[in-house]
């Protein structure tokens, strides 16, 4: 079995690169006139690059689910292809971060030999994922870039640390709400259909939340703050399977849109621009119109990579990386994107839905709606389905952090993924007369 | 917590689908609209960014090219480097104001955006060079700079043309603009510079007038009158002869038509022309020819109908097409009618009243009446290269109309040489070829005594086929009072066609090195 699984991932690691250095040739015939000088180098470097990531998996989890490794990497190629395209010092920037990723999914597969570990830690991560997030408005280290104080420089370097606050916090909202969960489930108060918890239940659950948001609003990060707060409340949600802190939720969610809304010009721009970029089409709606004219440029099969002009389109390295692959692959390669992200999602679900650990289950579901809702955001403000509000897009925008960040999430869902499985397993061959399932109960 | 968990997906599902359905509407469905949309750039863009062809002339001077710019999103820029010279033939090729010229009406094979260009051009499908097209004027650089030079500053229009085939040997309005100021790619200034040129609008220099303004011809028109007689057989060189007279009132009207200068002529057909004579001409048309015979031959050299030029958009010329109910039979001619409108005309025999030309029109008169009565559909593009040199494009010589049969055609000849030889039109005379013309003084609308001065010639070596036909007009100039053809425009004709009748020098531009030439 662990042969096959891993077998199976090596035969689309193969495809993937195959495809990767394809469209890499293809936009370098198209720009350049030429194949590139480096294709065979290049195809080495991804392949080697993914055999490592492999080779890691076959190591130390080989039970791991065998489509994640592969969809990933065939973003984050598909990525680079056209980052490189649209700028060759990014390309090489990109390069690195993926070799810096890549290493950082092998460090965390390395380092978190169970995923059950993480759980113990909980507050830990609390502590890492808060600091991380209010890092960038600490002065004299945040920067603010593109209107987004979210930038820390160290040095020659600048990161994004809320990538990794990402991290930080599934792991901490997995740890506390299934610790909590019981607590967070009772309900003493009904309100119609639904039952409400105590208050004092509820109270960390929204400090949490607020700082979270006010934080992401002194930093203008709109996209985090969304992901951040759908990453919360479907996390609760599915710990305590209570539908009214979903109503809540929305609630919260309305009004405080609402009160952003009128109390932030910035934000008040993002959504006057959503509902009619045609007011300004020169300024505020620039972005956004020039991205609909590349998407509709690509029509149906696109310009073939190399041949549009998506570097009209301000920031379409990074944030509106989604326009320029629908410009130059058209539908069908903008509708790929997409299916690799539903792919992604329900290999991430399942891996939850398989999983015996209650922590194991909620990290591995946060994680997968984390990637689902990020992908989610981005792409709907790219074509205007919901106000713009920028975040990358997991493993193809430029971005080193957030490539780190990504991959480490991968990790730890295979990780997960692996650790259910061969528990399974184990309990299978031992024959023992319990469901599978009961093995939950002598964990913790 | 499965069963929550099932229902995330079941909601990314529903977002995902979401998005699918809205790149559908971009990308398939609403493409065509966002494609449409005068916001949109992208062609624009597209082909500032891409490489562009040369527009060269006849004898090898490049008239327009593109430019790398280093630094700026649009990638090159279109750039003049003859100034207001071409301006009118070549147009512009701006960012926010579209393309006018040649540049808009090649636009495609310039930018090598043809599928045969795109598809049929293997070397440079694989070899990732933009295919352009280099295209070559009709229009020679030397007789360009000579119409320019002897039109100076004052306000007229100055065509040159081969009969033969249609070729447009040079162009030139005064004013003209610098098209670069709107090319550039400094947008801000372009923008500006164009609102300036707007703000001029109707009589702003960048409008081509030698192709898109009518003036009344005046005189020129008799060559029209003349031939109407010739054609219907209705007068011959000699019959009928006109008394002399220093007014003509048509009939059912008491307002007289009177000679320049109040001067008396009559005489025949020949006699007449050969000094222009108002009276003997406005009564050929008003009671010997009549509206249809007048209207037909009008039309017949192109009036009422746009000339088939390839450059965007020029105007028709303009003859009355209805002079009113027939009233009787003309005394003169029992086959015509006078009409309610007989007097409009009789002056639109002599081309006044409502009857307007642009200069292009009258010079398609003087090169029907030298090529044996055919006029050549006009045309600036001389043919179309790709990089190496390689024929994309050529123009084949085509019909227009046949406005004369060859002998009429050949008698008119015969009458118009006779015109620069020992009447109004001797300013024309080039020593060692064979020359013809008719001038023309034309009363503006204005209630003044300001007139244009017109000529419209044509020349040739002796006993050979013409090769050069011209029209040029000195415009009327509020206060200056009367210019005549004989003494103002004939000059400015004069030079343009020694010019143009001698041989081509220089060698073309676009034809590329290394590559076999038939020839």
């Amino acid at each position: 079995m662990t042969n096959s699984l891993r077998n199976t991932e090596l035969s689309l690691l193969i495809l993937v690169s195959v495809v990767i250095a394809g469209a890499y040739a293809l936009a370098s015939l198209a720009t350049d006139a030429e194949l590139p000088p480096n294709l065979v180098p290049f195809l080495g470097v991804i392949f080697g690059l993914l055999m490592l990531a492999h080779v890691a998996l076959r190591r130390l989890a080989p039970l791991a689910e065998p489509l994640l490794l592969p969809l990933a990497g065939l973003l984050n190629g598909l990525g680079y292809v056209f980052i490189a395209r649209l700028d060759r010092d990014l390309a090489g920037l990109q390069a690195v971060w993926t070799m810096v990723g890549i290493g950082a999914f092998v460090t965390t597969l390395l380092v978190v030999r169970s995923a059950r570990v993480l759980e113990r830690y909980r507050y830990t991560f609390m502590v890492i994922g808060i600091g991380l997030l209010v890092l960038p408005l600490a002065p004299g280290l945040g920067e603010t870039i593109n209107g987004a104080r979210i930038w820390v420089s160290l040095g020659p370097m600048n990161f994004q640390p809320g990538e990794f606050a990402k991290v930080a916090l599934a792991i901490f909202f997995a740890g506390y709400l299934i610790d909590k969960r019981e607590l967070l489930a009772m309900s003493t108060r009904r309100l119609g259909p639904l039952h409400f918890p105590e208050p004092q239940h509820l109270g960390p659950v929204l400090v949490a939340w607020s700082a979270s948001v006010l934080v992401m609003v002194a930093e203008k990060d709109l996209g985090s703050s969304l992901l951040f707060f759908a990453l919360f409340v479907s996390m609760l949600w599915i710990a305590t399977e209570r539908a009214s802190y979903l109503l809540v939720s929305v609630v919260l969610f309305f009004g405080g849109a609402t009160l952003a809304w009128t109390q932030f010009t910035h934000v008040q721009e993002r959504v006057d621009t959503w509902l009619d970029p045609w007011a300004d089409p020169t300024d505020t709606g620039y972005q956004v119109i020039q991205a609909s004219f590349s998407l509709a440029n690509g029509g149906l099969t696109g310009t073939g990579p190399g041949l549009g002009r998506p570097d009209v389109i301000p920031l379409a390295e990074t944030d509106f990386i989604f326009a320029a692959i629908g410009e130059e692959l058209g539908l069908f390669g903008s509708t790929a994107i997409l299916m690799t992200f539903l792919l992604m999602i329900g290999a991430g679900l399942r891996i939850a839905l398989r999983a015996d650990q209650p922590f194991e289950k909620l990290l591995a579901a946060g994680i997968t709606t984390l990637l689902g809702v990020q992908a989610f955001i981005i792409v709907a403000g790219v074509i205007r389905v919901l106000p713009l509000t920028g975040v990358t897009l997991p493993f193809v925008s430029y971005g080193g952090s957030s490539l780190v960040a990504n991959y480490i999430l991968l990790a730890l869902l295979l990780r997960v993924s692996h650790d259910s499985t061969a528990r399974q397993l184990e309990n299978h061959r031992a024959g023992a007369p319990r469901r599978g399932r009961a093995t939950a109960g002598a964990v913790s | 917590m499965n069963d929550q968990i099932r229902k995330v997906g079941l909601a990314l599902l529903v977002c995902f689908v979401a998005l699918f359905a809205q790149l559908n509407w971009l990308q398939l469905f609403g493409a065509d609209r966002l494609e449409a949309n005068p916001n949109n750039t992208r062609a624009i863009i597209r082909d500032f960014g891409r490489d562009r062809g040369i527009i060269a002339t006849a004898d090898g001077v490049i008239v327009a090219r593109s430019v790398e710019v280093e630094d700026n999103e649009l990638g090159r820029e279109r750039q003049y480097p003859e100034g207001d010279l071409y301006a009118h033939i070549t147009g512009a090729q701006t960012f926010n104001f579209g393309a006018t010229g040649v540049e808009a009406v090649y636009n495609d094979l310039l930018a090598g955006q043809t599928d045969q260009q795109k598809y049929g051009d293997l070397g440079a499908l694989l070899g990732g060079q933009d295919p352009t097209g280099n295209l070559q004027l009709t229009v020679r650089d030397d007789v360009q700079r000579v119409a320019r030079e002897a039109l100076g500053d004052r306000n007229g229009s100055v065509v040159v043309l081969d009969p033969r085939d249609g070729s447009m040997i040079a162009m030139w309005s005064f004013p003209s603009y610098d098209p670069n100021l709107v090319s550039t790619i400094d947008l801000d200034a372009a923008t500006e510079a164009w609102d300036e040129l707007r703000a001029q609008d109707p009589t702003a220099p960048d409008l081509p007038k030698a192709y898109r303004q009518t003036f009344p011809p005046g005189s020129t028109f008799k060559v029209v009158t003349g031939s109407a007689g010739l054609a219907s057989g209705v007068a011959t060189p000699t019959d009928p002869v006109f008394a002399a007279s220093s007014g003509y009132t048509p009939p059912l009207t008491t307002s007289t038509i009177a000679n320049f200068g109040g001067s008396t002529c009559g005489g025949d057909l020949a006699q007449a022309l050969r000094v222009s004579c108002n009276t003997a001409f406005a009564e050929l048309g008003a009671e010997y020819l009549g509206p249809e015979l007048m209207i037909g031959q009008a039309q017949a050299f192109g009036f009422d109908e746009p000339p088939p030029i390839d450059l965007p958009v020029p105007v028709a010329s303009h003859f009355p097409t209805d002079f009113g109910a027939v009233l009787s039979p003309s005394t003169e001619n029992p086959d015509v009618s006078i009409v309610e409108n007989t007097p409009g005309l009789a002056q639109a025999s002599i081309g006044q009243n409502d009857v307007t030309s642009t200069p292009l029109q009258m010079a398609l008169v003087a090169a029907a009446v030298a090529n044996g009565g055919v006029i050549m559909k006009p045309h600036v593009m001389d043919e179309i290269r790709n990089r190496d040199g390689e024929l994309v494009d050529e123009y084949e010589p085509t019909v227009w109309k046949v406005a004369l049969r060859r002998g009429d055609a050949d008698t008119m000849q015969r009458l118009m040489i006779d015109v620069a030889t020992s009447g109004t039109a001797t300013g024309l005379q080039i020593p060692g070829f064979t020359v013809g013309g008719k001038t023309g003084t034309a009363q503006t609308f204005a209630d003044t005594d300001d007139t244009h001065a017109w000529i419209i010639g044509f020349a040739g070596p002796p006993g050979e086929p013409a090769t050069v036909a011209v029209a040029v007009i000195v415009e009327a100039e509020p206060g200056q009072g009367q210019i005549t053809g004989g003494t103002v425009a004939a000059p400015i004709a004069q030079q343009v066609l020694a010019a143009a009748l001698q041989p081509l020098e220089g060698v073309s531009a676009i034809e590329g090195e290394g590559e076999e030439q038939g020839g």
